[in-house]
């Protein structure tokens, strides 16, 4: 039972952390290798929050809230002028990454940080304890799933991004505003990726590099799942499992890779990922 | 050719000068990592060489001039600590070096303090078995740190199973290795041993090993800070309670990982709750000096005000800064600071040290619960 309460919690933060990253990838194929730093910059929203004593729970919205405006503005200042160029685009964001890095390390120094945890101990689940935080992880990412689904599939919005996604020249022929898409679509991503950052620090340490360590295996799940959020959902689920078993079974150190080599294999074998399975 | 001449003789002047000026001072060096990872500890580690210096000066310097302390920065590296190493023995000239480094760093910049001949008191705790004809070593080493913390959960809270976790780096494997093979001569077993890289920060899979592998106390030694933090939260968050000697942890990072550590057991050879005249007189002068700017004092910092000490007694029982001279020296000498009297032997390189043994409180500050008297330091080096 425990195993598959790993499994699950796993596989939800997975999802959590990477799909800012694949709100982005999907609409404009541009990989935002800030967004690590991105993850950083939540982690520090939720150490801010937490030292001006805002309420825990209203937490989540300003961290989304500072996530979007410094995605609307990189994608005004950086990223608008490279999406012709994919590769430029990519050393743009990862130097941007940098630069967020060192700005965190200037205001708030090297060292880590102290966030509480808005819930301590464990929750008893057919009769196996199991962390509570963990725990909650699994609804927060089934409800965000929905909601970006919902996003994608049941609005105007969504309807307008899918065309922009399919063919853009066409799009942009009947009147839809591919530009506005593209900035709405940077900011939602940069913005999941802050509140990633701040749902993942109760169980992390708050330090100007939290984030990077989970970029690789974001942008690993993101390349196989391709660019549908239900691809992503199976992937992170698929994946997730699979590093948990090699964690438990082989050893933690190899099932740190796990994501980013089973990944690369998956790839090799079906480069089209686990989109439109 | 005249202008040649001109400029050897000016250089003959600047060269007798700079020699003038070697006579009348004693020059400290100190590399340090003021930037990279080391930078959240090295401004503990100035802030007590300087005063040590300032106190050595007041009290007329070491046999009679005034001691200087040379700072570099060694960005936290092998690399940097090359360059420091260089330009601080070669450059700067200076008579002595006394620092912490990293484990790297120290190996990297060996071969220089070979090259430039200088004595180099290492102040840093480490894996052990550094040997090095020109260096001395007076920080702990796994075999202090493992048999205190081992003893104290075996002997106090009764464990007989233990599970150890680190990183998967030299000084995590170093330190688990030896405590693991401590635990079984003393009687104990070790039900599980796992490792994550140094950058991972999901302990699920590990957590769920030491569930499931049910021991009676656990034992970690983690890199410094994140890893550090993520683990303790974890662990705290899948409710685990039992015994948790935490190896990585000091007066400083106990504090900054607030109740994620509450409830570990740390060991070290200095807390700054040690109760000895020596230790309160060093924290009110650093208090005095530093004020509001004051870094906690901690395992790092304290060894080096004690190197430093024990530099001064070895140029004075050997009544010059001759190299060999002092090198002899330092093993014969003993200083008495804030960690106690300690006497550095002259086979072994390495002190037997007073080991403390706490438990962290609530409020981030340690309690010591026991100490261990003068705890041998093992097999290090062998120089005759």
């Amino acid at each position: 039972m425990a195993l598959l309460l790993d499994f699950f919690t796993t596989a939800a933060l997975l999802f959590i952390v990477s799909s800012g990253l694949m709100m982005i990838y999907g609409v404009m194929k541009i990989v935002n290798f800030a967004h690590g730093a991105i993850i950083s910059v939540g982690g520090y929203a939720a150490f801010m929050v937490a030292r001006l004593g805002i309420p825990g729970w209203y937490g989540w919205a300003l961290a989304f809230a500072v996530g979007f405006a410094i995605g609307a503005l990189v994608e005004r200042l950086i990223v608008l002028p490279l999406y012709n160029r994919p590769l430029d685009a990519i050393l743009a964001t990862w130097g941007l990454g940098i630069v967020l890095i060192q700005i965190i390390t200037m205001i708030f120094g090297r060292s880590t940080q102290l966030v509480e945890s808005p819930m301590d101990g464990t929750f008893a689940i057919f009769g196996t304890a199991y962390s509570s935080y963990r725990l909650i992880m699994i609804p927060v990412a089934l409800v965000l799933c929905a909601a970006v689904i919902g996003l994608l599939n049941g609005t105007r919005f969504g309807i307008k991004t899918k065309a922009v996604i399919m063919n853009e020249a066409l799009a942009e022929s009947i009147g839809i505003n591919a530009s506005r898409i593209r900035f709405i679509a940077f900011s939602l991503g940069a913005g999941l990726g802050t509140l990633a950052g701040y749902l993942i620090t109760p169980l992390s340490s708050v330090d100007p590099y939290m984030g990077v360590a989970w970029l690789i295996n974001a942008f690993m799940l993101v390349m196989v799942a391709g660019s549908s959020f239900v691809g992503l959902f199976v992937t992170c689920l698929v994946f997730g499992t699979l590093q948990v078993l090699v964690s438990i079974y082989v050893n933690p150190v190899i099932g740190g890779m796990a994501i980013a080599v089973l990944a690369a294999i998956t790839l090799r074998i079906r480069p089209q990922g686990f989109s439109h399975v | 050719m005249k202008l040649t001449s001109l400029a050897l003789a000016a250089g003959i002047a600047a060269l007798s000068a700079s020699t003038v000026f070697a006579e009348d001072t004693i020059k400290i060096g100190v590399p340090v990592g003021l930037s990279g990872a080391n930078s959240v500890v090295a401004p503990s580690v100035v802030q007590s060489s300087e005063l040590a210096v300032d106190e050595i000066n007041a009290a007329g310097g070491i046999l009679g001039k005034k001691v200087e302390l040379v700072v570099a920065d060694d960005g936290s590296g092998a690399v940097g600590a090359q360059k420091a190493f260089d330009s601080l023995i070669f450059d700067k000239g200076v008579n002595v070096l006394i620092s912490m480094e990293t484990s790297a760093a120290r190996n990297a910049a060996l071969p220089i303090v070979t090259r430039g001949k200088v004595p180099y008191i290492y102040t840093s705790f480490y894996e052990g078995h550094s040997c090095n004809k020109w260096m001395y070593v007076n920080a702990w080493v796994p075999e202090q740190l493992s048999s205190a913390l081992v003893d104290y959960l075996a002997q106090e809270k009764q464990a007989k199973t233990f599970f150890l976790i680190g990183s998967d780096y030299a000084f995590g494997r170093g330190v688990l290795d030896y405590t693991k093979k401590y635990i079984e001569k003393t009687g104990g077993k070790v039900v599980g041993e796992e490792y994550l890289p140094m950058d991972g920060s999901d302990w699920t899979a590990i957590i769920s090993a030491l569930r499931s592998a049910n021991p009676d106390a656990l034992i970690s030694c983690t890199a410094g800070g994140a890893p550090n933090v993520s683990l303790g939260k974890q662990l705290k968050s899948a409710g685990v309670n039992i015994p948790y000697g935490n190896m990585a942890v000091d007066e400083g990072t106990a504090k900054d990982m607030g109740s994620a550590a509450a409830g570990m057991y740390v060991s070290g050879s200095y807390m700054t709750s040690i109760d000895n005249p020596e230790n309160k007189k060093f924290l009110a002068d650093m208090k005095a000096k530093f004020g509001d700017e004051l870094k906690t004092p901690n395992d790092l910092s304290v060894p080096q005000y004690d190197g430093i000490y024990a530099y001064k007694a070895a140029v004075e029982k050997a009544g010059s800064t001759d190299p060999k001279a002092v090198i002899k020296a330092l093993g014969e000498i003993s200083v008495t600071g804030p960690r106690g009297t300690i006497k550095m032997d002259p086979v072994s390189r390495h002190a037997p040290l007073t080991m403390y043994l706490a438990q962290v409180q609530d409020d981030g500050s340690l309690k010591v619960l026991k100490t261990f008297e003068n705890v041998s330091e093992g097999k290090q080096c062998s120089f005759k």
